[in-house]
């Protein structure tokens, strides 16, 4: 890999046109071109990911900008071990791994500065992360997308409470709608670990969304 | 058994993707148990919700800001190994400041004892120390009991006063060599005369003197005998006490 001294060393292509690269290309070809040098195979990896990893991300945290941050670091570690990636898996599966352990360091930042401290009053008995004070809002709401949009607002609430090894699982099949063989591979853990996370992830969200439902 | 077989298909109907249809047993089930129909409603319903989520879009920057970052890292590729770098002087200061607590702890506790031994001579009553003496063993024929001198329990502290101080600094002393002292006549009538107030203990008398700097020294009086005439003992109960 080349070392880059400036930003114009690394020759980005912004207006890398689709047709371009073909769709038969792989993602392992384009971060093989990337340990060659190739600037543009990089960018095209970035393209097709950016926005599944910082909504991954996003989904994890329940914050944006952090979220960008770390999906940006998420990038710059594939880049940087680049020569050391081993094709033994899907190249989605490697990058959600790495944007996995980065938002569970992330979390567990954040719970040992007690961020959210508020949560702390409510804490469960059973082991299971603190609920957030979120009573549902009873009053009839005049649109159906301001419907959709308290809705979509609370669910992701929710999983925000939920605890890491549950959420994790619960928005890689419900949300990204990734099967329990990948999701097992990006975890790092058994398919039937995986489905039991998930089947009590969604007895906690079934719980937390009864207003809902 | 109905129990089972309703968490047998309702696992069944977790694992399965909305779009996918149940099998023709999940679907009887569900047609004739009203509880997993209704699980299976609120569950479809949220996976619905939570599926409604979609994707997030990264900003618009997101590249730009990535290959500033990129470049930035290039650029700063010899400093990658400052955290690591950063850990050992932390670990350093750390052992550094064990190494310098332990020297002051041992400084404090190894400070010279006489100080202590002062202070603590300045509280025990003026009762005679043990002390060995060089009187011959003729002249103490009766060596009594309460004679400690060779006690094994007493001799470091003996050994330990009779240690020169350290730090040798001259003894504030007063000469009264230039005053006369009062002479005794034998004129004088004896009822004038108090009773010697003598104590004829054969333990040494002990003198322990303080410059008033920490500096101690010990003066030990021998056993007091004239000839062959000792000093009665306390011990004596036809003796009158305290008398000559």
């Amino acid at each position: 890999m080349n070392t880059l001294t400036t930003i114009n060393e690394l020759g980005f292509a912004p207006a890398l046109q689709q047709d371009v690269l073909e769709d038969t290309t792989s993602d392992h070809a384009l971060l093989e071109a990337t340990r060659t040098g190739d600037q543009d195979a990089f960018a095209e990896l970035v393209s097709r990911y950016r926005n599944q990893i910082t909504s991954y991300i996003y989904r994890m945290t329940n914050d944006y900008d952090g979220a960008v941050d770390l999906a940006q670091e998420t990038f710059v570690r594939v880049y940087r071990a680049a020569d050391r990636y081993q094709r033994t898996y899907a190249f989605s599966t490697y990058i959600y791994r790495i944007a996995t352990n980065l938002a569970i360091s992330e979390l567990r930042k954040r719970k040992r500065r007690k961020l959210v401290s508020l949560t702390g009053f409510f804490q469960q008995n059973d082991g299971a992360e603190a609920q957030e004070l979120n009573p549902p809002d009873g009053r009839p709401l005049q649109d159906s997308e301001l419907v959709d949009t308290e809705r979509r607002n609370a669910v992701q609430r929710a999983i925000s409470t939920l605890p890491e090894k549950y959420r994790a699982p619960l928005i890689l099949r419900d949300v990204d709608g990734r099967s329990y063989d990948e999701i097992a591979r990006i975890l790092e853990t058994s398919e039937g670990t995986v489905k039991s996370r998930i089947s009590r992830a969604r007895g906690f969200l079934r719980e937390k969304m009864r207003a809902y439902l | 058994m109905r129990k089972n077989n309703c968490e047998v298909i309702r696992q069944e109907l977790d694992e399965l993707m909305l779009d996918e249809t149940s099998s023709a047993a999940v679907a009887e089930h569900l047609r004739q148990c009203a509880a997993c129909r209704e699980f299976n409603e609120k569950q479809t319903r949220l996976r619905q919700i939570v599926g409604s989520l979609g994707t997030v879009s990264a900003p618009p920057d997101f590249d730009f800001r990535l290959r500033a970052r990129l470049a930035n890292d290039a650029n700063g590729a010899a400093f990658h190994f400052w955290p690591l770098a950063r850990r050992g002087l932390a670990v350093a200061a750390v052992l550094l400041v064990f190494v310098m607590g332990a020297i002051l702890i041992r400084n404090v506790f190894n400070r010279p004892v006489e100080n202590k031994q002062v202070a603590d001579q300045h509280n025990t009553p003026a009762t005679p120390q043990p002390v060995q003496t060089v009187a011959p063993q003729e002249q103490q024929p009766n060596p009594a009991p309460p004679l400690l001198a060779s006690s094994p329990e007493r001799r470091p502290q003996a050994v330990r006063n009779e240690r020169p101080a350290r730090i040798k600094r001259p003894l504030v002393a007063e000469d009264f060599s230039s005053q006369r002292a009062e002479v005794i006549t034998g004129r004088e009538p004896a009822t004038e005369f108090e009773v010697l107030p003598l104590d004829s203990s054969l333990q040494p008398f002990k003198v322990s003197l303080d410059d008033g700097r920490g500096n101690a020294r010990t003066i030990s009086v021998p056993t007091i005998s004239f000839g062959s005439q000792r000093m009665l003992q306390t011990g004596n109960q036809y003796a009158p006490k305290r008398d000559w």
